[in-house]
């Protein structure tokens, strides 16, 4: 896999599939038992440290410290001098709207704010390399809209930002690229719109009213993914979307249709097809 | 080398600024002088009024002298007398003995006086008395009562054979044994209590600096991994910045501890040793010091990085206690016979040899080949046990859940 300045890559992939593990490997905290990593064409060397940046799942801070004091430590580590670093802070503390936090111990934050924290820490020394493990996790829909602000801004300015996460639909909306990797093998990468057109089926998403059960009888589909009022139909070559829309005005009794739209599979359908099919033990439906 | 700096000074002012730091840093003097002086004056606190004791005088010769010397010897502030006797009448009947005893134990047990002494009708001749209290706690008391008698017993017999029973106290008197120090600089005079207490004093700070810094080393290593900070240090920064950062930070805790102490509470004890060792001399006992420090951080590292609860951690520190124990508990032999066998042997085991040459050294210089290897050997283990603890380090700090085990260990420090 790759990224490229400028470039938001997703790391997708089931739990347990290595994620995090490549992450750690990225950033030189474990050594790969094969293959190498290279950052602008040279290898992994200290001075590469305090161009990435990052943001790991599991939240952790020092509690007992200032806030300031915490983001000033993590920027000294990444060379960063402590009067810029004091400059750099207030920045974003302010952008983030956790000013009045500035001195106030970490543990008095809400899980929220301690998380918005975490971020400018991993941010503070304005890396190249931004690796971000579930960062919007915690985060209310205004602090998601403020830190998918700053996201856009930074691929803006040329830097690389390799974004984990479960969550398709956030995928879906950030990502350029994605890599899919499961039991630690690559499964899919590359261009989101490529990957989307290579696995090209046809898909069917309804939003709708009712008991949608009957939906996963149907033929001419080749899976269902159902949820209490939307569902995704991914159609099989040759079937066409009409049939279904058939079959669906003879159950009006039951099932109202609400919302129509025919389009590529999203990256959630592909994702469970895809994983779905390589764990059959463990069942889609 | 910048960034190993970066860790030291967050470790130093942010544990310096702890609710727990400052709690020992003032605390402890003050529990170590309670403890030291609050028994001492406790003990030697006078008795505010007359104590009753009794006696049953079986020979019927002691009551009137014993009582005299008592008068005369333990007085209150007051200037009344301390101790008062009580005799306890016997009369010819069979069981008066019997009789006497049972109104003794009764007036003891209902405290109406502090126990009973019994002579014994053959007290000349085997001197043995007997002492019966609810209470034979009062060191104080026995003590006083055990003087007493030895001297009336002593002028007793003096008087037996016919001799001025004064003769005792011209005769007998403490004896004045002035100890001067031999050392190739000259002589001192110094006592043996005073050579014994400079090295316990720099052992002992060994020993704080050990355990206060080593604690917050573990603590600190547990903090970072069970708020999962670690994985973002270290992706900042390599394990071994970390790791020699966190040493240096936490040690100069220590030192900033001990440095207080010493000040506030130590400054006669210094003073003192300051009278008896040259600088080099200090400088080279620093050195131990130091090394031997660095050993047991080392050794902190290497077994407290697996691990991942305060319980585990807890364990762990208190078998390293246990380990820097024995000298301190070998102390005062090693001060008594610093050139034994058995503590030249244990001076070169790097894990005691520190503690055992700070003990050595004020007492009487050890020979300079087994000073350069005891150093050499300390410096060397001292380099192989921060390598071993940088392996374990960097690949358990990241592990959670169950420790590894000594094997795991061992082939962990192969593989790395």
């Amino acid at each position: 896999m790759s990224v490229k300045r400028g470039e938001i890559l997703g790391l997708l992939g089931p739990n347990g599939a290595g994620k995090t593990t490549t992450i750690r490997t990225i950033l030189n905290i474990i050594q790969p038992d094969s293959g190498s990593i290279m950052f602008d064409g040279k290898e992994f060397s200290d001075a590469v440290r305090n161009r990435i940046g990052y943001l790991p799942e599991e939240r952790g801070l020092y509690r007992k410290s200032t806030t300031i004091n915490s983001i000033l430590y993590f920027a000294s580590l990444r060379g960063v001098a402590v009067q810029e670093g004091r400059r750099r802070a207030y920045d974003l503390l302010r952008r983030f709207d956790l000013l009045e936090y500035y001195n106030r111990k970490v543990e008095e934050l809400s899980k929220g704010n301690q998380q918005k924290v975490q971020f400018i820490n991993a941010v503070i020394h304005e890396p190249d390399l931004i690796i971000l493990d579930e960062p919007f996790s915690g985060l209310d829909p205004i602090n998601q809209i403020v830190l998918n602000d700053i996201l856009m801004e930074m691929k803006r300015n040329g830097r690389a930002i390799i974004f984990s996460t479960h969550q398709m639909d956030q995928a879906e909306k950030l990502c350029d690229t994605i890599c899919l990797i499961d039991r630690g093998r690559v499964i899919l990468d590359g261009d989101l719109a490529a990957v989307r057109r290579k696995y090209g089926k046809e898909s069917m998403q309804l939003g709708f009213v009712g008991n949608g059960e009957f939906l996963k009888e149907l033929p001419g589909i080749r899976s269902v993914y159902l949820y209490e009022n939307y569902a995704e139909l991914v159609l099989t070559d040759g079937s066409s979307s009409s049939m279904v829309l058939n079959e669906i005005a003879g159950r009006s009794d039951i099932f109202e249709l609400k919302k129509f739209e025919l389009a590529q599979p999203s990256l959630n359908a592909i994702f469970l097809d895809l994983v779905g099919a390589r764990h059959p033990q463990e069942g889609r439906d | 080398m910048k960034k190993l700096f970066a860790v030291a000074r967050w470790e130093y002012m942010e544990k310096i600024k702890s609710k727990a730091f400052l709690f020992s840093l003032f605390l402890t003097p003050i529990i170590m002088v309670a403890v030291s002086v609050i028994p001492a004056l406790l003990a030697s606190q006078a008795d505010t009024e007359s104590k009753t004791i009794g006696i049953i005088d079986l020979s019927g010769q002691v009551v009137s002298p014993l009582s005299k010397l008592l008068e005369e010897r333990f007085k209150l502030p007051t200037g009344a007398p301390n101790y008062l006797l009580r005799s306890f009448t016997i009369d010819t009947s069979k069981n008066a003995q019997t009789v006497a005893r049972h109104e003794a134990d009764s007036l003891a047990l209902a405290e109406m006086i502090e126990g009973y002494l019994i002579i014994g009708k053959n007290f000349m001749g085997d001197s043995s008395f007997e002492y019966r209290s609810p209470n034979v706690g009062n060191v104080k008391l026995m003590e006083n009562l055990r003087s007493v008698l030895q001297d009336f017993l002593l002028s007793q017999r003096l008087i037996a054979r016919g001799l001025d029973p004064h003769l005792a106290k011209d005769l007998s008197g403490t004896v004045d044994l002035k100890t001067i120090k031999l050392s190739k600089s000259g002589e001192q005079e110094s006592g043996f209590s005073q050579v014994f207490f400079t090295a316990y004093i720099f052992m002992m700070m060994m020993f704080i600096l050990i355990m206060t810094s080593g604690q917050l080393l573990v603590r600190s290593m547990l903090e970072e991994k069970s708020n999962r900070v670690v994985e973002i240090l270290l992706s900042s920064c390599s394990a071994n910045d970390l790791m020699g950062g966190k040493i240096i930070g936490l040690s100069g805790l220590g030192i900033t501890q001990l440095l207080f102490w010493v000040l506030i509470g130590f400054v006669i004890t210094v003073k003192l040793s300051i009278a008896l060792l040259s600088l080099p001399l200090m400088l080279l006992i620093l050195l131990y010091i130091i090394l031997g420090y660095l050993l047991y951080a080392a050794i902190f590292i290497a077994i407290g990085s697996p691990v991942s609860t305060e319980q585990e951690a807890q364990q762990i520190t208190s078998y390293l206690v246990m380990i820097l124990i024995v000298p301190i508990a070998l102390a005062f032999s090693v001060a008594q016979s610093p050139n034994s066998t058995l503590v030249r042997v244990l001076s070169y085991i790097p894990l005691f040899s520190p503690s055992f040459m700070i003990m050595r050294i004020p007492n009487q210089l050890p020979s300079v080949p087994e000073i350069i290897i005891t150093l050499l050997l300390i410096a060397a283990s001292v380099i192989g046990m921060m390598w071993i603890a940088g392996k374990i380090f960097r690949t358990t700090i990241l592990s959670y859940g169950k420790r590894p085990g000594l094997r795991e260990m061992i082939a962990l420090i192969r593989s790395a």
